[in-house]
């Protein structure tokens, strides 16, 4: 469970990230944040992992607070955490296994993860993951010898080989195609439903939140302007959360007509 | 029908002034640096004739003389892969050190690293190996030193511009998996810039090939003791072996390091 009490973050230079947060995600949720770039989405998300510190407030996780936490504490806290990014974020001259084994990093003594010395039982995890996003046959491959999907697969991967309690997903389909779009979003709601790991996605077409989502908070100026299931989510609600009128490329996706999750 | 008037650039004829007024200035400093240095044009009939024998010498080399040729290069090849080796090592903190982060492109701490690599830079190998002579005496290990710590200087910013340019991303991926500095630096760091320093040290192998071919004129080891001496002696078969002997093996080592840097990264 992840609770935002009263969160705030002002930007160094004076923008207002985040004003009063209050919010509840309960374990086993797929909630997409939607809101304009700019609003706060990509704020909201990087708080939970604290790859960005809150001005004010509290941020707790299953009754804990990370508000505080550092060192060790703060990195045993990310770990448990899996990220996804924009832009795969992969090593690219390293192997798609050595990526998915980096998500391993935090669980082992830094000696030995220097000397790249996993236990077998973090190969079979890695293997685990690999085949859960459907990519193990490009185990020993170069990262820069697959396509976009194919790297976010290996990024999903890597997040899922840190055996996480929760995935932050920070625009996860923004640089891909449509059909990729519909697989990475596939692989990611697979996960939520078969490990039941709460999923926090930032996305920013219409369509494809009310395809994916439980639940949908809509941000504006970095204040929660909607929070509620996929249902209550209609075109009026968008348009108040972006503040005007839908343009029809925000509506539709080209090229995809159903995504029957 | 008539065509419509084609849009003209804004400022191109004071462009071109601009172009035939540098033109002018570099014209005016050459002839004034040509004249203000008083040119002893007299040697010009010597070294002609210096130069002829040259030729001459490399088409009649000692040929009895490449064994010493190819001992004396080999020292030299020696003392360029030692001389790279410790450097390429020791430029990694260097290049650590002065490397800028992303926002923050003029903070003092790699500032002063660059100052501190241009500094080391100003002196030519050649410099070095007089100053390193003076410290440990004639021989190969003056040339190693000198080829070495100027190395540094090259490799060391070569090393932090690369490590500039790298991808943030696995960095920002690895932190957020919980990974601590020694493991984001090794994870996400190492992995994007270790092939480009291999590059960039295969590259500065190359040029301290040339280097120290020329290092043992002032006594520090190698090809280029051997002819100062032929030089000095009028020896132009001997000369003539030794200038082959370098060409050869330079241009051997310049394709082998470009095949090799060419698959690298």
């Amino acid at each position: 469970m992840i609770e935002f009490r009263d969160v705030r973050k002002v930007y160094p230079n004076g923008t207002i990230g985040l004003n009063g947060i209050n919010l509840t995600i309960h374990r086993g949720e797929f909630v997409v944040i939607v809101g304009l770039s700019g609003a706060g989405k990509s704020t909201l998300l990087r708080s939970i992992n604290r790859m960005i510190d809150i001005t004010q407030g509290e941020i707790l996780i299953d009754s804990k607070s990370i508000t505080r936490a550092s060192g060790r504490a703060l990195r045993h806290h990310r770990r448990d955490i899996g990220m996804i990014f924009q832009s795969f974020n992969l090593v690219k001259r390293m192997s798609v296994l050595q990526n998915v084994l980096s998500g391993r990093v935090a669980y082992h003594p830094t000696w030995r993860t220097l000397l790249g010395w996993y236990p077998r039982q973090d190969l079979e995890i890695a293997f685990d993951a690999l085949r859960r996003v459907n990519i193990q046959e490009k185990a020993f491959e170069r990262a820069d010898q697959l396509s976009g999907g194919q790297q976010q697969r290996v990024a999903i991967a890597r997040a899922l080989a840190q055996q996480p309690k929760i995935i932050l997903a920070d625009e996860p389909v923004a640089s891909l195609d449509p059909v990729t779009t519909d697989m990475i979003m596939k692989d990611l709601k697979r996960v939520n439903h078969e490990l039941g790991i709460t999923t926090v996605v930032n996305l920013h077409f219409v369509d494809l939140a009310r395809a994916f989502a439980d639940r949908i908070i809509g941000l504006r100026a970095g204040e929660v302007v909607f929070d509620g299931p996929v249902s209550l989510a209609t075109d009026d609600v968008f348009e108040h959360i972006y503040g005007r009128a839908l343009r029809e490329d925000e509506r539709k996706l080209e090229g995809m007509s159903a995504y029957g999750v | 029908m008539t065509t419509p008037a084609l849009p003209k650039e804004p400022g191109a004829l004071r462009r071109r002034l601009r172009g035939v007024l540098i033109a002018l200035f570099l014209l005016l400093l050459y002839g004034w640096t040509l004249t203000d240095l008083s040119l002893n044009t007299k040697g010009f009939a010597q070294g002609w004739i210096i130069t002829q024998n040259i030729f001459k010498g490399l088409f009649s080399p000692e040929w009895s003389y490449t064994g010493e040729v190819l001992l004396r290069l080999f020292e030299s090849i020696e003392m360029a892969f030692l001389g790279t080796f410790i450097a390429a090592i020791l430029a990694i903190p260097f290049g650590f050190w002065a490397a800028a982060r992303k926002n923050r492109p003029y903070a003092l701490g790699p500032l002063s690293g660059k100052w501190v690599l241009s500094a080391i830079r100003t002196f030519p190998e050649i410099i070095l190996a007089v100053v390193f002579i003076v410290a440990v005496g004639p021989g190969a290990f003056a040339g190693i030193l000198a080829l070495g710590v100027h190395s540094i200087g090259m490799l060391g910013k070569l090393y932090s511009e690369a490590i500039e340019s790298i991808d943030p991303g696995p960095i920002e991926a690895l932190e957020a998996a919980g990974a601590n500095k020694l493991q984001i630096l090794w994870y996400a760091i190492l992995p994007q810039v270790l092939p480009e320093f291999a590059s960039f040290a295969i590259y500065r192998f190359e040029i301290n090939v040339r280097a120290a071919t020329v290092l043992g004129i002032v006594g520090a080891g190698g090809i280029g003791t051997p002819l100062i001496f032929a030089l000095q002696g009028y020896a132009w078969s001997r000369v003539g072996i030794i200038m082959l002997g370098i060409i050869v093996t330079v241009t051997i080592i310049d394709g082998l390091s470009g095949y090799i840097r060419a698959r690298l990264v």
